[in-house]
């Protein structure tokens, strides 16, 4: 896991895109004031409540899977700063909704919920939900942590997977060809 | 500060820089090329969707509605174009400006650019892609065109051996595409030029001298000195003297730089960063209906093989379909089925939407010849583009939108929606238009009221300093740009050789004329 920013430090990039955005946005502090220090200390909860946003938002993806998590939490992407926030804020929504305190127990439809509330609400927070879960995708789908491995789930396979002509083409390409109007390729 | 004396300094690697270093230096100019990029070469490629490899290179450009993309490296973009080489319709040669006039200079059309195209191609081993190997995107593209009696034609690639890997984005690590770290550069080391990579041209001033008018370029004076600097370990300064300073920076590199120079350049011309013109490229995509064969996102060329001309006379696009690594889908785009516009673009429905990625789904992409309208701004170093979105280009949009839309609809497929993201992920609100294409902010014209650069390249009023890359193509082309980059770059290299009275090397301009 990577190293935790300080929550000062977390609470003042917060205010800074906060800052930069509509004056209709929720005051982040009403938002921080909910952020219990336990998410800075404890990187465990941390990762059990976005392993349970991540398979919420990809069903189907592995809990399991130990990259399943890692770009949220990546230094070198922006979103790592608010990563144990993100978790603080999905944790608080679903046990006001729902009355449960650990949101990795919520259902699926609980927690589908939970992100649903967070994409619908004021603009800072739907940006904070939305980059989640874009980025979640992202690292998911193209498998940004491994070049071979690809996503099996939508059948990518990665880099270095060798396939013949065969495999690339129809073997009866005129079937499919439509009259050209150049001789080479190049319009007149 | 260390200083470089040079007959000639070449400020880029890619497209536009490249031919100029290449036949000077057979001419038996003293050559300097310098490249703000680390150097590269096939080994240095990965097939990977790591986000970190690809920004290394890739650079991006923001902007009010338009994004430009381009890449830092060796070579330019050829290390990461989808090697695609069409030469430019007739028809980009003969677009007007509001007022009339041709945007192109008189003597520069597609007739007098073929011979150069026939280099440029010769060179790159540009040829038609054969039947046999259209990936099979590019023949289920054909299989809709068709059904609806539209032409299709097979497109040109300069490539040698594909192996199809799908990967022409990251860099060929078999070496197959054409890049110019294969032929032009490594020809040009051989024929005396040097190359500095890692290098930034901070600032050009000239210097003073006097010269006859029409001397060799022996008896040119040094007239220029060009300020770099390192752009990794010391971060040392380097100062370049040279009789000809040729810019092939790129459409962003070029125009910041001469930006950053105008304090000692000042009757550069006042459309410096302006008039920017970007192919607007309009995308959709959609499912394919049962009974229609696979495409395949993830296999074959990146490109999938096919271009339509259907629409070029009509309505000035061309269409051809687009693959698209999961990296680049889905940090560009959020998507929904448009029938099910409750679906949200993540949970469930997405991922089924996902599922058929690779097989069911097309994209299609019109390139258009949109009026070079956007325009770079530069503030504190950092470079932005902004493009007015205008009565005539909502029009454009919304008509080349309906055109791919009625294709794949009469077709039986369902649409795609694809809500385009901003660097934050967020979905931009209304017309955006995103390009690898730009071209046009150093543009060619008749006279300085409406350009930078003559139609030899020359820069107005400054003798000796030269603009070769897309930054002086004046329009879209409504085709890739990077043929005729390097075709115009040619054509401007032929004239430096002539104006200088160097002596003609074997297979520039001999073999065009």
């Amino acid at each position: 896991m990577q190293d935790h920013i300080s929550r000062r430090l977390a609470l003042k990039h917060f205010g800074l895109i906060a800052a930069g955005l509509a004056a209709a946005c929720t005051p982040a502090r009403v938002l921080v004031n909910a952020y219990p220090q336990t998410f800075d200390d404890d990187p465990e909860l941390v990762d059990r409540v976005l392993r349970a946003f991540v398979t919420t938002v990809i069903p189907g993806a592995a809990a399991d899977d130990p990259d399943l998590v890692r770009a949220l939490t990546d230094p070198d992407y922006p979103f790592a700063q608010f990563a144990a926030f993100f978790a603080a804020d999905l944790t608080r929504r679903g046990e006001r909704r729902f009355g449960e305190p650990a949101f990795e127990r919520l259902t699926p439809d609980q927690r589908a919920a939970v992100i649903r509330d967070g994409l619908e609400a004021d603009a800072t927070t739907r940006k904070m939900y939305n980059g989640a879960v874009t980025l979640a995708q992202v690292a998911f789908y193209a498998g940004i942590y491994d070049a071979q491995r690809g996503c099996a789930l939508i059948g990518f396979e990665g880099g270095y997977h060798w396939h013949p002509l065969s495999e690339i083409t129809y073997p009866d390409p005129a079937l499919f060809l439509a009259a050209a109007l150049t001789p080479d390729g190049n319009a007149a | 500060m260390k200083t470089i004396q040079t007959d000639v300094l070449v400020i880029g690697t890619g497209f536009g820089a490249a031919a100029p270093a290449l036949r000077l230096a057979q001419a038996g100019a003293k050559v300097v090329m310098i490249e703000k990029g680390p150097r590269v070469q096939t080994a240095d490629f990965r097939q990977t969707s790591d986000p970190k490899y690809v920004l290394k290179y890739l650079k991006g450009t923001p902007g009010d509605n338009l994004k430009l993309t381009y890449a830092e490296a060796l070579g330019g973009g050829s290390g990461f174009y989808e090697m695609i080489s069409l030469r430019a319709p007739s028809l980009a040669f003969e677009q007007l400006d509001d007022d009339g006039r041709l945007l192109w200079p008189a003597d520069v059309d597609r007739r007098s650019l073929d011979p150069y195209y026939d280099l440029a191609e010769r060179m790159l081993h540009v040829s038609q892609i054969p039947v046999e190997e259209i990936p099979k995107t590019g023949l289920v593209f054909a299989h809709l065109m068709r059904n609806l009696g539209y032409s299709v034609d097979r497109c040109r690639y300069a490539v040698r051996g594909c192996q199809g890997s799908g990967f022409c984005v990251t860099g060929c690590v078999y070496g197959a595409k054409q890049s110019l770290f294969l032929n032009y550069l490594p020809q040009a080391v051989s024929a005396g030029a040097e190359i500095e990579t890692d290098l930034e041209a901070l600032a050009i001033e000239p210097l003073p001298a006097r010269w006859r008018v029409g001397a060799p370029l022996r008896d040119v004076p040094y007239r220029y000195r060009v300020t770099a600097r390192r752009r990794t370990g010391e971060r040392e300064l380097v100062a370049f003297v040279a009789r000809v300073v040729i810019l092939g920076g790129g459409t962003v590199g070029t125009a910041k730089l001469l930006l950053a120079s105008r304090p000692y350049l000042p009757k550069l011309s006042e459309h410096v960063g302006r008039h920017i013109a970007y192919n607007g490229s309009v995308k959709v995509a959609a499912l394919l209906p049962d009974g229609v064969p696979d495409a395949d996102m993830f296999t074959g060329r990146t490109h999938p093989g096919m271009v339509s001309y259907q629409f070029l006379g009509s309505h000035g696009i061309t269409v051809h379909a687009v693959k698209a690594m999961p990296l680049m889908l889905v940090s560009a785009a959020h998507l929904r089925l448009r029938d099910e516009p409750q679906a949200a673009f993540w949970g469930a429905p997405n991922v089924e939407l996902m599922k058929q990625l690779r097989h069911r789904m097309i994209i299609l992409d019109a390139f258009g010849l949109t009026p070079p309208g956007a325009a770079l701004q530069v503030r504190a170093g950092d470079a932005r583009v902004a493009l007015p979105i205008t009565a005539q280009l909502r029009v454009y949009h919304a008509e080349t939108k309906r055109i791919l839309e009625s294709i794949l609809v009469r077709n039986g497929c369902r649409l795609v929606e694809t809500d385009f993201l901003d660097k934050t992920f967020m979905p931009r609100q209304g017309i955006q238009f995103s390009t690898a294409h730009q071209v046009g902010s150093c543009r060619m014209a008749d006279a300085k009221e409406h350009g930078v650069v003559d139609a030899s390249g020359a820069v107005f009023d400054y003798p000796g300093l030269y603009v070769s890359d897309g930054s002086a193509i004046p329009s879209s082309l409504a085709v890739n740009t990077s043929l005729t980059i390097l075709a115009n770059a040619e054509r401007i290299a032929a004239g430096l050789i002539e104006r200088y009275r160097l002596p003609l090397p074997g297979g520039s301009q001999a073999q065009a004329a």
